[in-house]
């Protein structure tokens, strides 16, 4: 596959990508996930400040053949949303781990951090979907 | 890839909206080898097609074809389809994918004493389609037919690269261009010499985008075993065809004078969000009806979209309310096609 995969982040099952900072965590939709919606035309981020629990929805990723869902990674607070893909909803296409990141959140439960997946098991996960 | 009617076929080679813009920019090439084609021979073809098609023959002469519905006697459709007439005993026509088995046996079931022999020739024949505003010159240069000899609707017979070819002036990309037949085993090289041209490979994606922005119909969505031609729009395939029964005429004839209670109209969002099909129209709260296609324009950068909704509401500049999951988004109904170039 001809995706990129950096490792220097953490993934989910759900193909989000997530950097982890000091208490915080930036999140986008992987390489490979952006590949498989193909051009993204419209997105709907969250409030900035609404308290969400992982795995719960924030945010919508349409594309011209479809819809997808951005998960919360981590459970936490919602501190700044990426207002450029408004505009310009391709940037997830093109680069979706600069400037085509989603969301900056706050978390409320370290021990969430330990469910996220490593590159290689992300990889795995991405292979077995392709 | 994915699986249309049995086929793996590809919905994008590269990104939807590229290969739609190159289709609006230039030129296409679209593999359309799913879709069926039969070829009608007898001496009573136009007479049989006069009784199971609603648009009427007589508009037509040899090299020209036809763009018609066959129905059902309540007036809903067993298929869309074009034929095109080689000579008076002998038509040539493309029905779609899913239906090519439905429409083999509903052709051959009201043949009666007609003499008619309908063959098959989907599987050893392919179909391209070669669409744009550069497609005329583009193609020229491979084969030995002159092209502005053949008018919108006509077609020729000649070679492209020594591969014997039927080219049909017709589409269904909303822009000029061609749609090819051609013997299985010349398929690939003209496949590969249409892309030397400097025409992109379109997929499935863009021919959906760019169909749903010229307005034309899709069987399965717009068109099908409960929806009739005049719910649709296409009034004006509904022909009085005097002294000439066929099938469907009375209940069509009778919506074509009178109207129906639901009408397709065109769809455009007032909010931010992608309608798609099957998502219910609301007017106040009251269901009136739902989308049959639904997208985003990358030719118009907004929603589009098709909803079949009852007729009090057809008026343009109607606002409605459009599910979109969990919330209902501000819709209005606007005129249509919302873009052609033909």
């Amino acid at each position: 596959m001809n995706y990129e995969f950096p490792d220097n982040l953490k993934y989910t099952k759900t193909h989000e990508w997530v950097r982890l900072e000091d208490k915080t965590a930036t999140v986008g939709i992987t390489d490979f996930a952006q590949h498989q919606l193909g051009d993204i035309v419209y997105i709907e981020l969250p409030e900035k400040g609404a308290n969400l629990e992982r795995q719960s929805s924030a945010g919508e990723i349409e594309s011209v053949k479809a819809v997808g869902e951005l998960l919360m990674p981590l459970s936490g607070r919602i501190i700044e949303v990426n207002s450029t893909l408004v505009e310009n909803p391709e940037l997830v296409n093109s680069s979706p781990f600069s400037s085509g990141w989603m969301l900056k959140l706050e978390y409320t439960n370290e021990l969430e951090i330990n469910d996220l997946l490593s590159v290689e098991d992300y990889k795995r996960i991405a292979e077995e979907e392709n | 890839m994915v699986d249309f009617a049995g086929f793996s076929m590809p919905v994008q080679y590269d990104s939807i909206i590229k290969e739609h813009e190159a289709v609006r920019s230039k030129a296409g090439v679209f593999d359309v080898s799913h879709m069926g084609e039969f070829l009608l021979e007898g001496e009573d073809v136009i007479d049989f097609l006069q009784y199971v098609m609603i648009n009427d023959l007589n508009l037509l002469e040899p090299s020209k074809g036809q763009y018609s519905c066959m129905c059902f006697d309540n007036g809903t459709v067993v298929d869309d389809l074009v034929y095109y007439e080689e000579n008076p005993n002998k038509f040539r026509m493309i029905v779609n994918a899913g239906n090519v088995e439905k429409d083999f046996q509903w052709l051959n079931e009201h043949i009666g004493s007609r003499d008619v022999k309908i063959t098959n020739l989907s599987s050893v024949r392919s179909r391209l389609a070669f669409q744009g505003p550069k497609s005329d010159e583009y193609l020229q240069p491979l084969v030995d037919v002159d092209l502005n000899s053949i008018n919108r609707f006509y077609f020729a017979h000649g070679n492209l690269n020594k591969a014997p070819i039927f080219i049909a002036r017709t589409g269904y990309t909303g822009e000029r261009g061609f749609e090819l037949s051609i013997d299985n085993v010349y398929a690939e090289k003209t496949w590969s010499d249409l892309i030397q041209t400097g025409a992109s490979p379109a997929g499935l994606g863009a021919r959906d985008s760019l169909r749903l922005e010229a307005t034309y119909s899709l069987y399965g969505h717009e068109i099908n075993d409960s929806i009739t031609p005049v719910e649709a729009g296409l009034f004006w395939l509904v022909k009085p065809k005097e002294g000439i029964e066929y099938i469907g005429k009375k209940i069509l004839m009778e919506q074509k004078t009178h109207g129906t209670e639901r009408i397709i109209v065109g769809l455009n969002l007032l909010e931010r969000g992608i309608i798609r099909e099957n998502f219910k129209i609301f007017k106040e709260n009251v269901e009136i009806g739902y989308v049959t296609s639904g997208g985003y324009s990358p030719t118009l950068k907004k929603t589009i979209g098709l909803g079949l909704i009852n007729k009090q509401y057809k008026e343009i500049g109607t606002t409605l309310e459009i599910q979109v999951r969990n919330k209902n988004l501000k819709g209005t109904v606007v005129s249509t096609p919302f873009f052609r170039n033909v």
